[in-house]
């Protein structure tokens, strides 16, 4: 059959947004020329990297990546750039640019013409901050097909640091992006594959930044489940419709109008809704995941450790794979201090879920919260704890402690030490705004 | 001598097996380490972690690796700090860092050394299992270059046991594949690994004392220069030849006063290491370079001299006599 005897008739549409070409990108063509990677479930070894690689790879709606290296990211585009090349009837390429400003343009403009498909990219550290000009702008575009993965690292600093540190995608809250951090192979992979649905949701139309630590999950190498890609197709296609226009001014001119201030505000209040929507819609994909694979779909966090409807003495609330160090000597923690210890490992960093984390942690005595990214105050996810808890009638109190900046380790000996910390809050001690720990000990 | 194994199964009742390396980056650990790893997952039912942790973005630069293998399911993150089993890559690895740190009396230590296992054991004060292998000689016969991370996995093999030889062989060569290595080097690889098995030796020694390879409480951080830039970069602090390729050492020789006085090499150098004297018609002739402590051969040096007066010489690292008892 020649394409010719294939094509569809040009459909131009006008919207009170704007315009649309509806057969410009023949879906079923795009979908049918997909080369399947996986055709059944399989157990492989793999980094972070290359979990978040395969992901993409998958997905027959990505089919351009756009890319510049930078440690700790360069394998996704490695591996993505080896899978593409060896697949040589395939019609995935990658495009390699000149630099990280240049990907984000890049993907606005793929995104904007091709607002069915997905667009994904990887960066870390000053390759994100290369890119704010645009990341800005996307966060407000409702280009929720463009999905960029964040592999942490401390972000443009003095001085530089290559390992993982998530100060560059906290110091990224207000571009605008749906934030989620993943600790693990598997959450990885899995994250990255419900991210689209979620930023593509006709409600949230919210361009995504999954996000997981430099070195310490993307060069770590474990068992990683990888699911068929029909299969992740068929999850993928109930979550991704035909794509509405943004609510922009000109729908088809995504960036670069500019509005009166009075505008303006309407704008963001838009954005600030379609963000916030993503609260509700986000527990449906997950749950939606869990049923179709059988493994933990998207949630706000990972709870660890809680009893139902029981109190506990200290919940601790951090991110990220060192996380799991703390799971692992919880159990011997509470024989020893006869506590109650509970922890919360946030996933959804952005927007903040208040709601969830406030039902939590009203339940527990003290709060600890662990933060891994230079702040000048308290810390990030102090903060933002601190504001979930601000309205509850005797909230806990919350202790504030760092660890791990620029990707330090964050040992056992350290994590006792903040647990110990925190304790003074439950007999009642002053402490601190915050404490920096390493090594077992607060300097 | 052949090597009794761990016993795996024993030590994976209820616990983890924690391993580490020690290294330089460009030397083959993290390849080691990986195909550990993936020889660990050829059991359905192991759980593996394995990562690098990196120091300076730089071929040379300390570099060490980790695995943690389990029966449950590994959610510590943390760096191995009480390994069963340490492996060094790199003997000049282990004048910035204490390979044994940790490793509980009675433990297990794999070196890549052409020394044997009682010099090891003396040299480093250690006491439990010491398995040494020649492989740095092993990968220059078969693989034209000095790089001992096959025979260095084969020996871990050995140390732990529990794997058919088949399978610890071809699980290397899987690893080599998988990073699309062509097939005749894959074939080399084939026959140092062989050797390797045949390299391996290994003995039980009680020398360490009851205070050695224990980690020093961390001090803090101390007086940091504003910016923490100058006295970081600097090697006068910081020891650069540490990060020095292993094997190797600058050498200037100037036999027929060849030494036109560029300078280049003076203003090149990111130590500061180059020794010179005043020269009424050259300006400045130069004199030699001080590569004790902080020449990490950049190579500057040697690009820069019109006079090809600067090379990179073959070196073994020295023990002092009394380092190596007999």
């Amino acid at each position: 059959m020649s394409p010719e005897s294939t094509a569809l008739p040009m459909l131009h549409v006008s919207t009170p947004a704007g315009e649309r070409y509806e057969t410009v990108i023949d879906l079923e063509r795009v979908r049918a020329a997909h080369h399947p990677l996986y055709r059944e479930r399989q157990t492989v070894s793999a980094d972070g990297n290359v979990a978040a690689a395969l992901a993409t790879l998958q997905m027959w709606r990505c089919i351009l990546y756009a890319g510049f290296p930078i440690t700790p990211s360069t394998k996704w585009l490695e591996t993505v750039a080896v899978k593409v090349a060896e697949d040589a009837h395939g019609i995935k390429r990658v495009k390699l640019l000149e630099a990280e400003h240049a990907v984000a343009d890049y993907l606005v403009g793929a995104a904007a013409a091709c607002r069915d498909l997905i667009f994904p990219t990887a960066t870390s550290s000053v390759g994100l901050d290369h890119m704010t000009e645009t990341t800005r702008s996307l966060g407000a575009s409702g280009l929720g097909n463009v999905m960029l993965i964040d592999v942490y690292r401390a972000t443009a600093n003095f001085p530089l640091c290559i390992e993982g540190d998530p100060s560059d995608t906290l110091a990224h809250r207000d571009d605008g992006f749906i934030q989620i951090a993943c600790r693990g192979k598997q959450q990885i992979y899995d994250t990255i594959l419900q991210s689209p649905c979620l930023g593509m949701h006709p409600d949230v139309m919210t361009p995504t930044m999954p996000g997981f630590y430099g070195i310490k999950d993307s060069h770590r190498s474990a068992r990683l489940t990888v699911e068929p890609d029909h299969e992740i197709h068929e999850f993928q296609d109930r979550w991704i419709e035909p794509c509405q226009l943004p609510g922009l001014i000109n729908g088809d001119t995504a960036l670069g109008n500019c509005v009166t201030s009075r505008f303006f505000q309407g704008f963001k209040l838009a954005q600030k809704r379609r963000l916030e929507r993503s609260l509700d819609v986000l527990p449906m994909i997950g749950a939606d995941f869990e049923r179709t694979f059988g493994r933990p779909g998207l949630a706000y966090f990972d709870s660890v450790g809680w009893r139902e409807a029981e109190r506990v003495d200290l919940a601790v609330v951090s991110m990220g794979p060192d996380f799991g160090t703390f799971e692992a000597l919880r159990p011997d923690y509470e024989k020893r201090t006869g506590l109650k210890v509970a922890g919360l490992a946030m996933r959804l960093l952005t927007p903040f879920p208040r709601e969830a984390v406030r039902l939590k942690l009203a339940n527990a005595s003290a709060v600890l919260v662990v933060n891994q990214a230079h702040h000048v105050g308290r810390g990030h996810l102090t903060l933002d704890v601190a504001d979930a808890l601000s309205n509850l009638p005797s909230p806990p109190r919350v202790v504030s402690a760092f660890a791990g900046l620029g990707g330090a380790d964050v040992s056992e000996d350290t994590w006792e030490a903040m647990l110990d910390g925190a304790r003074e809050a439950l007999d009642g001690k002053r402490t601190p705004p915050w404490r920096l720990y390493h090594e077992g000990r607060a300097l | 001598m052949r090597s009794t194994p761990l016993d795996l199964s024993s030590l994976l009742q209820g616990s983890t097996l924690e391993m580490r390396g020690d290294g330089k980056a460009g030397g083959g650990l993290v390849l080691a380490f990986q195909s550990l790893a993936a020889l660990m997952m050829t059991d359905p039912g192991l759980h593996v972690q394995e990562w690098p942790f990196f120091s300076s973005a730089r071929r040379g630069a300390g570099i060490r690796s980790f695995l943690r293998v389990s029966r449950n399911p590994v959610a510590a993150s943390c760096e191995v700090t009480r390994p069963a089993l340490s492996l060094l890559m790199d003997e000049a690895a282990a004048r910035s860092v204490d390979f044994a740190e940790g490793v509980p009396h009675g433990g297990t230590f794999v070196i890549n050394t052409r020394r044997t296992p009682e010099q090891c054991a003396r040299h480093f004060r250690l006491t439990g299992r010491v398995l040494t292998v020649a492989g740095d000689d092993v990968g220059t016969r078969f693989l034209k270059h000095a790089i001992g991370n096959v025979s260095a996995y084969v020996a871990v093999a050995t140390a732990i046991g529990g794997f058919p030889w088949e399978q610890v062989r071809d699980s290397f060569l899987a690893s080599l594949r998988k990073r699309r290595i062509p097939e005749g080097l894959i074939a080399r690889n084939r026959e140092a690994l062989e050797a390797s098995a045949a390299a391996v030796t290994s003995g039980e020694f009680d020398f360490a004392a009851d205070a050695d390879h224990r980690a020093a409480p961390f001090e803090g951080y101390g007086a940091l220069p504003v910016g923490a830039q100058t006295a970081l970069r600097l090697s006068q602090k910081n020891r650069t030849a540490d990060y020095a390729r292993s094997g190797f050492r600058l050498r200037f020789a100037d036999p027929k006063d060849a030494c036109t006085g560029c300078a280049h090499c003076v203003t090149n150098c990111p130590e500061g290491i180059i020794r010179f004297r005043p020269d009424a018609e050259r300006v400045l002739v130069v004199t030699g370079v001080d590569v004790s402590t902080f020449c990490k051969l950049c190579g500057e040096c040697i690009a820069v001299c019109p006079e090809k007066l600067f090379v990179e010489a073959p070196y073994q690292e020295a023990w002092t006599e009394e380092e190596v008892p007999a």
